[in-house]
């Protein structure tokens, strides 16, 4: 049941937050105010605790915003001809600084919580590692084989209908959907971060380290992310494009992708972008 | 106060904050030793415990999964992989595992790994004991070579409340081209 | 001390005076500001529609990006208001007679404009340096940046850090040691304490970013290997040491803006501040705890959860502070007869803007949170509004405030006014929706986005031609002041201005106090 707390949170949430748009939530959509919907619990943890943050931010800006606004109406040289010499009070000076605590203390509680949630390490169930390059990501699958594929953008000459521009790459990753996935990421060259905001997942892939987090995708579908972190010209274009599906769809997948993939080798990458790189006219947008 | 006073005054105190200056410049530079023996202390950033010795308590009847990661930097034509992707291994129990490295190319050239382990948290608890990380690796063109590495995971790893539900820990080498040899 | 006013240019390339230091500091930030500007127009201007408007070269806009950064904080922020008010009012609040070492005092502006051509040459030798103002290597390392461009801009803020060390050292002497008699430390005007946490900020975080930046150069170029893996190295130290910099370096730029602001809020209230000390040590706690949130620009990287849960725990106490000082700035208008100057309409945007980039900070400082944030334009559009909002609100402020001191003419109320109008809406259209943008996940730092983002980032770029076009009204207004300016009397503000600097004439004259003035008003912490 909804506690009338609750409810206020979640209408307040669905006026800044943009519920009525969910309907196409697995990327964002034009004029998007909030969120991009919620696909695995890591995602749904940060919205709840971010419905609380945007309550708390708004009423803080709104009473500050009002602040202001009485003092200009009530305090202006017509309204108040003789200033008055105040400029202590102790007790006012005490409850400004302690409820600004109360305030952070309500803040961090689940704020940690969330943060540890994040941090757990689910007994996976597989485990894909992510290599990133510029510019492109790399994906191995060690628990089959090491099956390996690169992940390239998709120009926009050659997208398909309904593929957003920018978005879509040749080799989407594939994963089950429901099942907890290790992910490993690593970096041939510069730092990237991979990113996919509707799972709820950013991690920075750092030359020389390994990198661990985990998700599990909710539901079967696409979700789409961009690199994080800026990687050198072609920065803004190495999509990430992910596709959950059903285990038994999975299972069908892995099977064709082994054969198809089986002579890819991690140590020879085809640079096929390398001879794009930098060129504007490749990636001619849609204003033409 | 007397010019001549105040601009000797002066010239204390500006001393002295160009003292503040030249210890944090210090600083900056003592942090990059510290950086690193901070992290091989504590095992920050996932760098693993290396011991002289085996571990020091019994065996516990707990298992753990480590898997072994191998990457190649671009720099280096190796081909570099672990014999065995996992195994199961009994924390506090001394395992061996081996990576085998292959030059694929058509010079002698000399490697150096680089390594951590995942999740970060589980460092402190991942010690090695004996592995080929140490030192710089030269191979000639064609030639093969295994790297074996002992190592055993701390039976402490379940006390820590963070590392409690670490089933599986990550152990992962990258090859680069050593400095030296390029 | 004799009362001859050496003329012509080498009044200006000899200067050993705070004054025309200051003048040439403010006018030096105006040019360099109208450059930055002009980069940000051409950023709006690409990502007005998607796709590729006109740049050739993606390259370029990773210049363009990484130039608007640092002449922005470096070269605009920095100089306008430490160098120029710094320089300007530091001492006459204090009633000293001059800085005090008045040919470092020179010697720190030059070095400010040999900076600037190593800036400008780094853009013209080898393409430009695309890393971003952060520099993180690898990208930064001559393997990913082979040209001498990134060298030149190394040197280029070795040698704007080197300006700012030498004036913090200027300005810490000066204020510890030469106030006016009767003047102590908790009768120090708040510009005079903003300046002074700031100089010792300065001193502290400089020298870490001139230690990285020297590692990063011997990396590039004699074959050390700091933050190369292959060496033993590790790019995140880079992270850290610059961080370790980048944090206070916030504070720098907005712990004077705090000062010009209080100073504005008390003058129209015709009040004193409200909660005087409480003010200044807010300050100071502002600044410590600077020193130790710096990884909260590093969430993502990998740190350890207890590390992150330290740095969520550390950033939010900055919160308290800083809501101090908002509280007291509207107390300190509570029961005052306040008049809407231009200063005073700067100011009181200043407030609400810097609140709203407040929240959203408390957003950010959020670990967890931080990972739906991190790099998206929610962290373009939090920072713009406590830097670009904030700290240039302050400034221009602070413009105003002083000009009619400064210049001995007062500028065209009716002009400032709309000034501040139309960039007060421009500003808050430009960046207000690249919230929604952040929170749909748009990265930043890309020269072509998926077209669900069109929206929103069409608005934003209106709104940066509004305050593009705010800006060109900003530049008539000071073409006015000086040509048809009114004279200002010593003090135009009447009884509210009380600090010192309003005693002299304006403009003041080019020796002020050699004698040292008595001093024993209390105008901040009078009862």
């Amino acid at each position: 049941m909804l506690s009338k707390f609750n409810w206020f949170i979640f209408s307040l949430v669905a006026l800044v937050g943009g519920l009525p748009f969910q309907a196409h939530a697995q990327m964002a959509h034009p004029w998007q105010f909030g969120f991009q919907g919620a696909f695995s619990p890591s995602a749904e943890k940060l919205h709840e605790f971010h419905s609380l943050l945007t309550v708390i931010i708004i009423s803080i800006t709104l009473f500050v915003l009002g602040l202001l606004i009485y003092v200009v109406l009530k305090f202006n040289r017509k309204a108040n001809p003789v200033p008055s010499k105040t400029t202590h009070h102790t007790l006012l000076e005490v409850v400004w600084t302690a409820v600004p605590v109360l305030i952070l203390v309500v803040i961090t509680i689940p704020s940690l919580r969330v943060l540890y949630f994040l941090d757990r390490v689910e007994d996976a169930d597989m485990t894909v590692k992510i290599v990133g390059h510029q510019w492109y990501w790399s994906y191995e699958y060690p628990d089959n084989d090491d099956m390996t594929f690169d992940s390239y953008i998709v120009d926009k000459e050659d997208l398909e209908e309904g593929q957003p521009r920018l978005l879509t790459v040749d080799n989407a990753l594939v994963v089950p959907a429901g099942k907890n996935i290790r992910l490993l990421m690593a970096s041939g060259d510069v730092i990237h971060s991979w990113a996919v905001p509707s799972l709820g997942v950013k991690l920075d892939a750092v030359p020389g380290r390994l990198n661990e987090t985990w998700v599990k995708v909710n539901e079967p579908g696409t979700y789409y992310g961009q690199c994080s972190e800026l990687c050198g010209v072609n920065h803004g274009f190495m999509p990430i494009t992910i596709k959950a599906l059903s285990e038994d769809d999975y299972a069908a997948w892995l099977l064709e992708a082994m054969e198809e993939f089986a002579n890819n080798d991690n140590d020879n990458k085809p640079l096929k972008i390398a001879s794009l790189q930098g060129k504007a006219s490749v990636w001619e947008g849609s204003n033409e | 106060m007397s010019n001549t006073t105040q601009s000797k005054r002066n010239r204390t105190i500006g001393l002295a904050v160009v003292g503040i200056v030249f210890s944090m410049v210090a600083l900056a530079y003592a942090s990059v030793p510290l950086y690193r023996i901070f992290c091989q202390v504590t095992g920050y950033g996932g760098t693993p415990q290396i011991t002289e010795s085996g571990p020091t308590t019994a065996m516990s009847q707990r298992k753990i999964k480590v898997r072994f990661n191998a990457d190649v930097n671009s720099s280096l034509d190796w081909k570099f992989k672990p014999y065995e992707h996992e195994m199961e291994v009994h924390l506090g129990e001394t395992a061996l595992a081996t990576y085998s490295a292959e030059n694929d190319g058509k010079e002698t050239v000399t490697g150096t790994a680089i390594f951590n382990v995942t999740p970060l948290k589980a460092a402190p608890y991942f010690n090695k004991v004996e592995c080929f990380c140490f030192s710089e690796q030269t191979l000639a063109a064609g030639e093969t070579a295994d790297m074996p590495v002992s190592f055993f995971v701390d039976p402490e790893i379940l006390e820590d409340p963070n590392t409690q539900e670490v089933r599986t820990i990550t152990l992962s080498y990258t090859f680069y081209r050593a400095k030296s040899d390029s | 001390m004799s009362d001859h006013t050496p003329t012509g240019w080498k009044r200006w390339a000899y200067s050993t005076n705070h004054k025309d230091i200051g003048s040439m500091y403010i006018m030096y930030a105006v040019v360099m500001a109208l450059i930055g500007g002009t980069m940000s127009m051409m950023i709006r201007l690409e990502l007005a529609e998607p796709g590729l408007q006109f740049l050739e070269d993606l390259h370029f806009y990773n210049v363009l990006v990484t130039g608007h950064g640092l002449i922005m904080i470096f070269f605009v922020v920095m100089p306008g208001l430490i160098g120029g008010f710094g320089n300007w009012f530091v001492p006459l609040m204090i009633g000293a007679p001059d800085m005090a070492f008045p040919r470092l005092n020179n010697i720190s502006f030059w070095l400010l404009i040999a900076a600037t051509v190593m800036l400008i040459l780094s853009v013209f030798i080898g393409g430009g340096a695309g890393t971003g103002w952060t520099m993180y290597p690898p990208l930064s390392n001559s393997l990913f940046h082979d040209s001498a461009s990134v060298d030149y801009a190394i040197l280029a803020l070795h040698l704007a850090g080197a300006s700012s060390i030498l004036g913090a050292i200027n300005f810490i002497t000066t204020i510890v040691n030469m106030r006016a008699p009767g003047m102590t430390f908790h009768k120090m005007p708040l510009f005079v304490w903003s300046v002074l946490v700031t100089a010792f900020l300065l001193v502290t975080a400089l020298p870490v970013l001139a230690g990285a930046l020297t590692m990063l150069l011997t990396d590039r170029n004699f074959g050390t290997s700091f933050f190369a893996p292959e060496g033993g190295g590790d790019p995140i130290l880079w992270q850290h040491l610059f961080w370790f910099f980048g944090h206070p370096e916030v504070y720098i730029m907005i712990l004077p803006a705090f000062g010009i602001i209080s100073h504005i809020i008390s003058t129209f209230s015709r009040k004193p501040v409200f909660g005087y000390l409480g003010m200044a040590y807010a300050m100071v706690s502002i600044g410590a705890v600077g020193y130790i949130v710096w990884a909260h620009h590093m969430y993502t990287v990998g740190l350890g959860v207890d590390t992150r849960a330290y740095f969520l725990l550390a950033t939010m106490l900055i919160a308290v502070p800083t809501g101090i000082k908002i509280f007291s700035w509207i107390a300190t208008m509570w029961g005052g007869s306040i008049t809407f100057e231009t200063p005073m309409l700067f100011a009181i945007g200043f407030i609400f803007l810097f609140t709203v980039g407040g929240v959203t900070g408390v957003v950010l400082a959020n670990a967890g949170m931080d990972i739906m944030m991190h790099d998206t334009y929610y962290v373009v559009a939090h920072f713009h509004y406590v830097l670009s909002l904030g700290a240039v609100f302050s400034m221009f402020a602070g413009f105003y405030y002083w000009i009619g001191k400064m210049s001995g003419r007062q500028y065209p109320e009716a002009l400032g006014k709309l000034h501040f109008w139309v960039t007060f809406i421009g500003v808050n259209i430009l960046f207000f929706p690249q919230h929604f943008l952040g929170l749909a996940g748009m990265p930043r730092r890309i020269p072509d986005y998926p077209d669900v983002y069109a929206g929103w980032n069409m608005v934003s770029s209106i709104g940066a031609a509004i305050a593009g076009f705010g800006t060109l009204i900003f530049l008539f207004v000071i073409y006015r002041t000086f040509t048809a300016g009114e004279k200002a009397a010593a003090n135009p503000w009447g009884e509210g201005a009380k600090t010192l600097e309003w005693t002299v004439s304006s403009p003041p004259p080019f020796h002020s106090f050699s004698e040292p003035p008595q001093f024993d008003a209390k105008p901040e912490a009078a009862e």
